[in-house]
């Protein structure tokens, strides 16, 4: 029973926009350039605003496109042709058995025409706006990264005159110093790079690969370095000869300083 | 019937399309100098089309900035940033050529260049042609620069690279009548 009058319902539904078509209005008009040169072929779409019912033509040979049967009511006619901008218009239909609306459609291929969705084609202030701020951090994050170096060479410097039997707590004040400096400017350059927003879709290529590959060498040893220097530090100020895990601070810190002159140079040098 | 027989009558001229063009093949790549580095990026990813009516060919050849590589994804970043790729992600080219053009060796063409916000003409661009069947392969270079569009010159280790960004086209396109 209820399938019954579901069938029914359905069947009322369906029919009434229908008779209401057959006593429509013919909508009919010529498809042409801005010279009045007739357009044949045209493409035509007429969309129903209230209800969003389509219905689509072609023009002829002509430029002359019909389509009949449209309720009264408010209607987008949109026009295509190969070669041409498509062109939208919007009209009434009313009572009248038949009403005419010429397009007029305006050359020129469009980046739809090549496949293109809107999507690939617009940009936007936001995307922009990540490109400019990546950069940006990206340049501070290298300029900051050379100041490091010229520190880095620095304390290497001073280095010297804070290991070995002959060395004054005025060298190791000073390495330690540098040493202090240098940590602060990298770990300032480190973080404007891990900081800086990634851009989707983007696989990274090139010697950028090897710089980053490096910073899993020169990171952890930037964090291990001034720690065993610390320890080594304490251990020559209570007269002590430096010892056990201390005494890897000079190797540990010329592997660091290695990998870190190599990061640079893989993003300065072209291979 | 009634319709094109008075159209006839009234002598309306039909904008008949008499042929078109799809692009099926493409190398584009534009060429930076800097003291420290020469590189190119290339991509083959343009799509084109050209229509043929009344004599005339209508060609548009448009290309995502994000398509070109260089080999080093950083820097092809940084081309997009200082290219505004994010504002204008397309590069397209458009032109229009006699239909007999096809029969040159060379042709000279007028090329309309939108790249980065920016619409440059570049007139008389020499472009070698070679015809088997219908297809037809082109080839030649913009003289492209970056003041023509506006782009301030990307600098490594505050050494400005050069303005010009010559751009070579390889173009193989179809014929379909």
């Amino acid at each position: 029973m209820h399938s019954r009058v579901a069938t029914f319902a359905l069947c009322f539904l369906v029919s009434v926009p229908l008779r209401a078509q057959v006593a429509g209005t013919r909508l009919s008009g010529t498809i042409t350039d801005p010279s009045g040169a007739v357009i044949p072929n045209a493409r035509i779409s007429v969309r129903h605003v209230a209800t969003g019912r389509a219905a689509a033509a072609h023009a002829d040979s002509a430029g002359v496109y019909s389509v009949a049967d449209l309720m009264p009511g408010d209607y987008e006619v949109s026009a295509s042709a190969d070669g041409f901008n498509t062109a939208v218009a919007h009209v009434t239909i009313g009572a009248e058995a038949n009403q005419t609306m010429n397009v007029t459609l305006v050359s020129g291929l469009s980046l739809e025409d090549l496949g293109f969705a809107p999507t690939q084609t617009q940009g936007s202030t936001k995307d922009q706006a990540r490109l400019d701020r990546r950069s940006h951090m990206l340049m501070v994050h290298q300029r900051i990264g050379l100041i490091a170096a010229v520190s880095l060479a620095a304390t290497a410097i001073t280095g010297t005159l804070a290991g070995g039997r002959s060395t004054s707590s005025t060298g190791r004040n000073a390495h330690a110093t540098l040493g202090v400096v240098t940590t602060g400017l990298y770990l300032t350059s480190a973080y404007l790079a891990l900081r800086a927003p990634k851009i989707s879709g983007t696989k990274t290529r090139g010697p950028i690969r090897l710089h980053k590959l490096l910073a899993w060498i020169h990171g952890p040893g930037m964090i291990a370095t001034p720690i065993l220097g610390a320890m080594a530090f304490d251990q020559r100020s209570r007269g002590e000869h430096v010892h056990g895990i201390a005494s890897a601070h000079g190797a540990v810190a010329i592997a660091t300083a290695a990998a870190y002159g190599a990061s640079i140079l893989s993003v300065s040098i072209k291979f | 019937m009634r319709i094109l027989i008075a159209c006839v009558l009234l002598g309306l001229p039909a904008t008949q399309t008499s042929s078109q063009w799809v692009l099926e093949q493409s190398t584009l790549t534009y060429h930076v100098s800097h003291p420290l580095h020469q590189l190119d990026g290339v991509s083959h990813a343009a799509r084109g089309k050209g229509v043929c009516r009344a004599g005339e060919c209508e060609f548009l050849i448009a290309v995502s900035l994000r398509s070109f590589g260089s080999g080093d994804s950083n820097r092809d970043l940084h081309m997009l940033q200082v290219a505004r790729g994010g504002l204008f992600p397309m590069v397209t080219v458009r032109t229009r050529l006699p239909e007999d053009a096809s029969a040159a060796a060379t042709i000279h063409a007028d090329l309309e260049v939108q790249f980065a916000g920016q619409t440059v003409a570049y007139k008389g661009v020499p472009l070698q042609q070679t015809t088997q069947g219908d297809e037809t392969r082109i080839s030649g270079i913009i003289p492209a620069t970056l003041t023509d569009f506006k782009i301030d010159p990307p600098s490594l280790l505050t050494i400005p690279v050069k303005n010009e960004i010559p751009v070579r086209v390889e173009m193989v396109w179809q014929r379909q009548k």
